[in-house]
């Protein structure tokens, strides 16, 4: 196994796409979850923190350590498609965007699609994590069919899906007896804390635990059949409003459809602001200055429903006015790509500019119910305008999920920018939403985490930790503070 | 005026490419076709004119019923009709020619463009056989056109730097990547392009020039070897390099 401990090479595994940064002494690279489980006991024995790391794309600094050492799971790539039965068995380590298309050639498909695809399986799965198409498919727990897990203490365990359930309030795997707390989860799209439910699945309760009660190093996912084809729009609006207006009825009518292939039935609906849009300019000209807002839709179409449904969405792209001479449709798999680069190019702007400022990365995760999401964005927006600060906004809006990134330009207005976010996160709790849809709580969304549950919640989840990890060696600072073990 | 585009149906740019069992075509099993890219700056540039001073545009491709997709895309960006001369005939690069320089001849265009190759046979040269064939003036690699009357003044991408030529109609025009910034098809578009006619000619291939005896995939890259993680791995290193590498 290859342990580096030269500063000068491990740099890369001390930060995240947030810009979070942290410390260590050493990188180690084990291959197989045998080898993850004698480092676990060794860690367990010195009382040496693990953190573990996937590609370093997480937006919370989920996988910047603080001390201790690295686990990477870079040497977890086997991977292999059963077409007959459309499922994969993949290693933690596979690039999502290298599953998309290898079961792509297969004829198969993966839905889960978080905007960033140069992300380790693994890490999806510990996160949960969703995008675009989690408004029609929902996250990554919907496809995982079951994980082998090595837990803190070095046990390693195959959780398959329907297997193991809650009974009594209580879950059990190995020695452990786990009592799950009465908690309340939002009834929105929520990656915050741990997946508590009565009668819940034992998998259910590792996917998003973000790598506090155990290393994922390999899974069984289960894939569809690849749709034939899309209907892929960035539609343009020059009034606000309407495109507001617009989300909302797509929104409902796909809810409402998502039986009926002959209707509206879109399977992501992405929003982005005008300033979001002046910030894409440069890179893609063909943005008018008379635009004020765009979404993207898309949905899955046939050859037998393709025109039926081309002519369905044009009436009510006509009927919210959108500038229809000025909007995108793809007409191919590489126009698609395209408009999966400008969707992208948002969130890799917003990355590449507060590294560049060397601040961290402000910008929220929050879903609300649907019928609050409106009066939401209109609170955020204005709050955030009410303090002369800089922001884009953008997301996925088919899950009223929204990335409000605020863009301080100095340190009083980054510290301001952190007060507007708890602000904004308070809103969204009181709406009866989540602070963190999709990124998760990591170390940098914990104090947002402790608006949502109350602490003795937070201490009942905390006690799960404790059980699996009586060390609290495994990615300890993630989701839970401190004083929630003592 | 006349502008004819040629359109090829080529295989998604982003496609892992399989050798069929009969070695002589790829596995299209999960693979995408797309509209070939440098068609598209061709098409761009047929269309900036007929936005300036109107021209008819039509579309020309050779193939199977699958290149109708094709055509369809052109159309909605902006075309205004498209010919399919239909074949599922091996074709080299001057039979392909020959069938398009008949359609040009009988369409009466004096402008016609080409992407600079298609990619899926990355040959780069029916563009100046169908110049040729027509007794056309011809440009390639175009990274900038202007059309004045009957004179033309372009730019071809050369080696370091941009060579500006002056040539006038009839003329062909193969497009490089620079030349524009192609547009998406609009809603409108396609629900137009839905209307338009594709004008299915079957053709017969004349003799082959070039035949295709396999295809072949690259040689597979080696793996790389780690010889050490410090200096002490130097002496292997130039071993290597001098003795199996030999390139030092």
């Amino acid at each position: 196994m290859i342990i580096n401990s030269n500063k000068s090479q491990i740099l890369d595994f001390l930060v995240d796409a947030a810009n979070v940064k942290g410390d260590c002494d050493a990188v180690y690279f084990p291959k197989t979850a045998q080898e993850i489980s004698e480092i676990l006991i060794e860690a367990n024995k010195k009382k040496t923190k693990v953190t573990i790391a996937g590609n370093g794309t997480g937006l919370t600094g989920g996988r910047v350590p603080q001390s201790g050492i690295v686990i990477s799971m870079a040497k977890f790539n086997d991977f292999e498609i059963d077409e007959s039965r459309k499922i994969a068995k993949v290693e933690a380590g596979v690039l999502l965007s290298e599953i998309k298309s290898k079961v792509e050639e297969k004829n198969l498909f993966y839905p889960p699609d978080p905007t960033e695809n140069n992300c380790f399986l693994g890490g999806t799965i510990a996160t949960n994590a969703s995008g675009a198409k989690s408004f029609k498919y929902g996250p990554t727990r919907n496809f995982i069919n079951s994980i082998e897990i090595v837990l803190p203490n070095g046990e390693i365990h195959k959780i398959s899906r329907g297997e193991i359930f809650a009974v009594d309030g209580m879950l059990k795997i190995g020695d452990f007896q786990i009592k799950l707390p009465k908690i309340q989860m939002p009834k929105v799209k929520h990656a915050a804390g741990f997946y508590i439910k009565k009668d819940m699945d034992l998998i259910d309760l590792f996917i998003g635990s973000e790598g506090t009660l155990g290393i994922i190093t390999e899974a069984e996912i289960r894939l569809i059949e690849k749709p034939e084809n899309y209907f892929s729009a960035v539609l343009f609006f020059d009034d606000e409003v309407k495109s507001l207006e617009f989300v909302a009825e797509v929104r409902e009518k796909s809810i409402r459809n998502r039986n009926f292939d002959d209707e509206i039935n879109a399977l992501a609906i992405e929003y982005f602001d005008f300033f979001a849009l002046q910030f894409l300019k440069i890179e893609f000209p063909k943005i008018k200055n008379h635009h004020k807002a765009a979404v993207w839709v898309e949905q899955e179409i046939n050859s037998a429903n393709e025109e039926i449904l081309t002519e369905k969405w044009l009436e009510i792209i006509e009927h919210f006015e959108a500038d229809i001479e000025n909007s995108w449709i793809a007409t191919d798999a590489k126009t698609r790509r395209e408009f999966q680069d400008f969707r992208h190019a948002v969130s890799w702007k917003i990355s590449e500019y507060i590294t560049r400022k060397n601040f961290r990365k402000v910008g929220t995760d929050t879903a609300v119910p649907n019928d609050k999401f409106v009066e939401f964005y209109n609170y955020s927006r204005s709050l955030v305008e009410s303090q002369n600060i800089h922001f884009v906004a953008y997301g996925h809006f088919g899950n009223s999920h929204l990335h409000l990134n605020m863009l301080p330009e100095n340190e009083v207005e980054f510290t301001k920018s952190k007060e507007i976010y708890k602000q904004i996160c308070q809103k969204a709790v009181d709406f009866g939403g989540t602070i963190s849809a999709e990124h998760g709580v990591g170390k940098l969304k914990r104090e947002y985490f402790e608006l949502m549950f109350s602490d003795e919640e937070i201490r009942e989840m905390a006690k799960i930790k404790k059980l699996l990890d009586k060390n609290l060696i495994l990615n300890f600072g993630n989701i839970f503070s401190e004083r929630f073990f003592n | 005026m006349k502008i004819v585009v040629c359109v090829s149906h080529v295989p998604d740019s982003a496609a892992k490419i399989n050798i069929g069992a009969d070695e002589k075509n790829i596995d299209k099993n999960g693979v995408s076709f797309i509209l070939n890219p440098y068609d598209e700056f061709a098409l761009e540039e047929a269309l900036k004119i007929k936005d300036s001073i109107g021209a008819d545009v039509v579309l020309v491709s050779v193939g199977g019923d699958e290149v109708k997709e094709t055509i369809r895309k052109g159309l909605a960006m902006g075309a205004d009709s498209g010919i399919l001369l239909k074949t599922n005939a091996y074709r080299d690069s001057i039979s392909t020619a020959k069938l398009i320089a008949e359609e040009i001849k009988l369409q009466g265009a004096n402008l016609v463009f080409l992407g600079k190759q298609s990619i899926d046979g990355d040959n780069g040269v029916v563009g100046q056989l169908v110049a040729e064939i027509l007794g056309f003036n011809s440009v390639s690699v175009a990274v900038s056109f202007n059309l004045n009357g009957d004179k033309i003044v372009a730019e071809r991408e050369i080696e370091g730097g941009r060579e500006v030529v002056e040539t006038s109609l009839p003329a062909v025009i193969t497009a490089q990547k620079g030349l524009n910034d192609p547009r998406y098809a609009s809603l409108k578009g396609i629900m137009a392009a839905k209307k338009k006619v594709i004008d299915e000619k079957e053709v017969t291939v004349s003799e082959i020039g070039v035949e295709l005896i396999k295809l072949k995939k690259p040689a597979q890259k080696q793996a790389g070897k780690i010889l050490g993680k410090d200096s002490s791995a130097v002496p292997e290193l130039v071993r290597l390099l001098k003795e199996e590498a030999k390139v030092i």
